[in-house]
C-alpha cells in the first residue's frame, strides 16, 4: 500500500539562504523522485506562503537573531513531527550569528538597530530554543550528507 | 475609474531572494503611499570585516547573500587586489570570466523557471505547472545543472566557491572534464532558446521612462569596462560611488539609491539596453528576434533580458572553454598592504560596488553597494505606476484588491530583487 505523501516545509530565518538555494541544485538531480513521496507544503523560495501547521518534516535554515525569527521556530517546532536544523548556522549560530563574537566597541555601535528591529541580546542556534531531531552540517549543506539525512526521514 | 479607499499589505512577498513585505494606500482612487520594505534581519558585515585580513574578507562577505554569493566573491577579490597592487594573469581573469557565467546561466534560470514561470501559468509553483507544460520543469533542472556544474568544475561550487581567491584560482578546471561540460552546455542551447521564446510572447507590459545604469564590458563579461547610463553618462569604476545618493525608506532595513538625482534601474534590462552588440556572435545570430525587443523601458523585459543573457554565457562559456589550455598558477602576491580601492562588476541583478580601505594588511572599512538596494526606488515608482494604471480600471473593490495582490508581486519579481542583499549597506568608518 502507498503510503500518504509526507508533508515537508523549508524554512529561512537570519541567514543568507545559501542552503536552500543550494536545495534547489540538489532538487536538480532529486526533486523527480522525491515528490513520490512528499509535497512541499511552505517554501517561499518556491511558493507562496500557507499557514505554518501539520508538517512531517521541516528544515530551518539560518540562526535565531530576532524576537520574530525566535517565535516562527517555536511555532514551526509546535507544528511539525521532525525538525532538522539544515546549514551550519542552524546547528551553531555561524557564521550569520557572527555578532556574539563582536567586542564592546563594535557591540556598542550595532545597538540601536538591534533595539529599533527586536534582535536578541545573542543570536542562537536552533537547539538553543528548541528540540531538534537531526543535523545537516556544511556551509552551504554538504550534498550527500543532505541525501543521506532527508532520505532517511523520508522513508521513515 | 476609481473613487475608492483601500490598504493593501502583502506579508512577506514569495517568490524572491529573502523578505520583504509591501503595503499599498489608495485614498480617493490615487496611490497616495507605497512602503515597500525590506525585513531581513542584519548580520552586521560592516562590523565583522573590520580589522580582518584582506585576504580573507572576500570569502567572509560571500556570505552576504547564498544566491549570488559569487558575484560578492569576485566584486570583493577584485576590490582588494586593486587596494593591494595586485596585477591577475590572463588564466585567471579567463576563469573569472567562466565562474561568473556560470553564476549566471544557474542564477537566471532559477529566477525565470522557478520564481516567474508559474505566473505564465497562473498557479502558485513551479511544482504544479500543469502536466502538458511538465516539459519545463524538466528543462529547468538541465539547465540549473549545466550551470551548476559548471560552476563546480571552475570554482570549486556553486555556492560559497573555494577555487577563487585574491591573486588566482587555488585549482584550475580538470581537463578530462572541459569536454563533457561543453558537450553539457550544448545540450542545453536548444532549451534556452525556448526560453527565450516563451519571454518573447509574454505579453506582460509595464512601461514607464527611467534611467537603466551598467558597467558595459568589452566582451559582455560583467567584470571590467565603464559605467554607462542612458542618459549618456560614462563614469570610471572607482568614481560610481560619487553618481549616487542614499534614499532613506522608512521601517525597512535597507535604504534605496538615486543615480545623478533621478531613480533608475540595474540588472539585466539595463545591460541589454546599454550593451547588447557586445554579445558573442553565437547569441547575436540565434537570439536576433530576441535582441531586437532592446533597447525597451517595459520591466517585464527583465525576464527575456535574464533569458538571452543565460544564452550568451552558454556562448561564451564554450569559446572560453575550447580556447584555452589551463595551466596551475602561482597565486600573485600583493605588493603593497596599506590603501584603497574599489571593484565594481555586473551581479546578476545588476552592478555590484566594493570599496575597501586597508591597512597592513587589515580590513580597516568597508563600503557596498548593492543592486537591489540601487533599483527599490524604480521598484516603488513602478508599483504607484501599476496600482494607478489597475484604479482606472472599471473594477469592483475585491476584484481591485485582488487584481493589486497579484500583479505587484509580478512586477516586483520581474525586477529578480534579493532582499538578502538589499539590507546590506555597509557604512564607510573613517577612524
Amino acid at each position: 500500500m502507498n503510503q500518504p505523501k509526507k508533508k515537508v516545509g523549508v524554512f529561512s530565518i537570519t541567514c543568507d539562504e545559501g542552503c536552500s538555494i543550494y536545495l534547489i541544485e540538489i532538487f536538480n538531480k532529486k526533486l523527480v523522485g522525491w515528490l513520490e513521496k512528499m509535497e512541499i507544503k511552505y517554501f517561499l523560495s518556491m511558493k507562496d506562503k500557507v499557514e505554518i501547521k501539520d508538517f512531517d518534516i521541516v528544515l530551518i535554515e539560518g540562526v535565531i537573531s530576532s524576537e520574530r525569527d525566535l517565535r516562527e521556530v517555536i511555532k514551526i517546532r509546535e507544528n511539525t513531527k521532525i525538525l532538522i536544523a539544515m546549514g551550519t548556522c542552524a546547528m551553531t549560530a555561524f557564521p550569520s550569528g557572527q555578532r556574539n563574537n563582536f567586542n564592546a566597541e563594535q557591540l556598542e555601535r550595532i545597538q540601536p538597530k538591534l533595539k529599533e528591529f527586536s534582535y536578541l541580546p545573542k543570536c542562537l542556534a536552533l537547539k538553543d530554543a528548541v528540540t531538534v531531531d537531526d543535523n545537516i552540517p556544511g556551509c552551504p549543506i554538504d550534498e550527500k550528507k543532505f541525501i543521506e539525512v532527508f532520505e532517511k526521514h523520508l522513508n521513515a | 475609474m476609481h473613487t475608492c479607499d483601500l490598504n493593501v499589505s502583502i506579508n512577506k512577498l514569495s517568490k524572491i531572494e529573502g523578505h520583504a513585505d509591501l503595503d499599498v494606500v489608495i485614498k480617493d482612487g490615487k496611490v497616495v503611499d507605497v512602503d515597500l520594505r525590506v525585513m531581513e534581519n542584519l548580520r552586521f558585515f560592516e562590523e565583522a570585516v573590520k580589522g580582518q585580513s584582506a585576504l580573507a574578507v572576500p570569502t567572509l562577505v560571500s556570505r552576504i547573500c547564498g544566491t549570488c554569493s559569487i558575484a560578492h566573491l569576485t566584486a570583493c577579490t577584485e576590490a582588494v587586489e586593486k587596494t593591494l597592487g595586485i596585477k591577475i594573469t590572463e588564466q585567471t581573469s579567463v576563469l573569472r570570466k567562466l565562474t561568473m557565467h556560470s553564476l549566471m546561466i544557474r542564477d537566471h534560470a532559477l529566477h525565470l523557471y522557478f520564481f516567474v514561470a508559474p505566473d505564465l501559468f497562473g498557479v502558485d509553483s513551479a511544482l504544479d505547472i500543469p502536466e502538458e507544460h511538465k516539459e519545463l520543469i524538466h528543462q529547468a533542472l538541465h539547465v540549473k545543472e549545466a550551470g551548476n556544474n559548471l560552476s563546480t568544475l571552475v570554482a570549486g561550487r556553486s555556492v560559497h566557491a573555494t577555487y577563487e581567491m585574491v591573486g588566482g584560482f587555488s585549482h584550475v578546471p580538470e581537463k578530462e572534464k572541459i569536454a563533457p561540460t561543453i558537450e553539457e552546455l550544448r545540450s542545453i542551447r536548444p532549451m534556452v532558446l525556448d526560453l527565450c521564446e516563451i519571454f518573447y510572447k509574454c505579453d506582460w507590459e509595464l512601461k514607464r521612462k527611467t534611467n537603466f545604469v551598467a558597467l558595459v564590458t568589452d566582451d559582455f563579461s560583467y567584470l571590467e569596462g565603464k559605467i554607462k547610463s542612458t542618459t549618456g553618462a560614462v563614469i570610471e569604476e572607482k568614481n560610481y560611488w560619487d553618481h549616487l545618493h542614499k534614499v532613506i525608506i522608512p521601517y525597512s532595513q535597507a535604504s534605496g539609491f538615486e543615480f545623478e538625482g533621478e531613480e533608475f534601474m540595474v540588472g539585466s534590462l539595463a545591460r541589454l539596453n546599454l550593451n547588447k552588440d557586445a554579445m558573442h556572435a553565437d547569441t547575436k545570430r540565434d537570439a536576433a528576434k530576441y535582441l531586437a525587443v532592446f533597447p525597451s523601458d517595459n520591466i517585464y523585459h527583465n525576464n527575456l533580458a535574464q533569458a538571452v543573457e543565460i544564452l550568451h554565457s552558454i556562448d561564451h562559456s564554450i569559446e572560453l572553454l575550447q580556447k584555452y589550455d589551463f595551466k596551475k598558477e602561482e597565486i600573485v602576491k600583493p605588493t603593497v598592504m596599506d590603501g584603497e580601492g574599489v571593484g565594481v562588476i555586473e551581479a546578476p541583478r545588476g552592478t555590484l560596488y566594493y570599496w575597501l580601505g586597508v591597512n597592513g594588511g587589515k580590513v580597516r572599512y568597508a563600503n557596498l553597494i548593492i543592486p537591489t538596494a540601487q533599483n527599490l526606488v524604480n521598484m516603488r515608482e513602478d508599483v504607484r505606476q501599476a496600482v494607478t494604471n489597475l484604479c482606472a480600471l472599471d473594477d469592483d473593490r475585491t476584484v481591485l484588491e485582488n487584481k493589486i495582490r497579484k500583479e505587484m508581486e509580478k512586477m516586483i519579481r520581474a525586477y529578480d530583487p534579493c532582499m538578502s542583499c538589499a539590507s546590506h549597506f555597509l557604512k564607510i568608518n573613517w577612524k
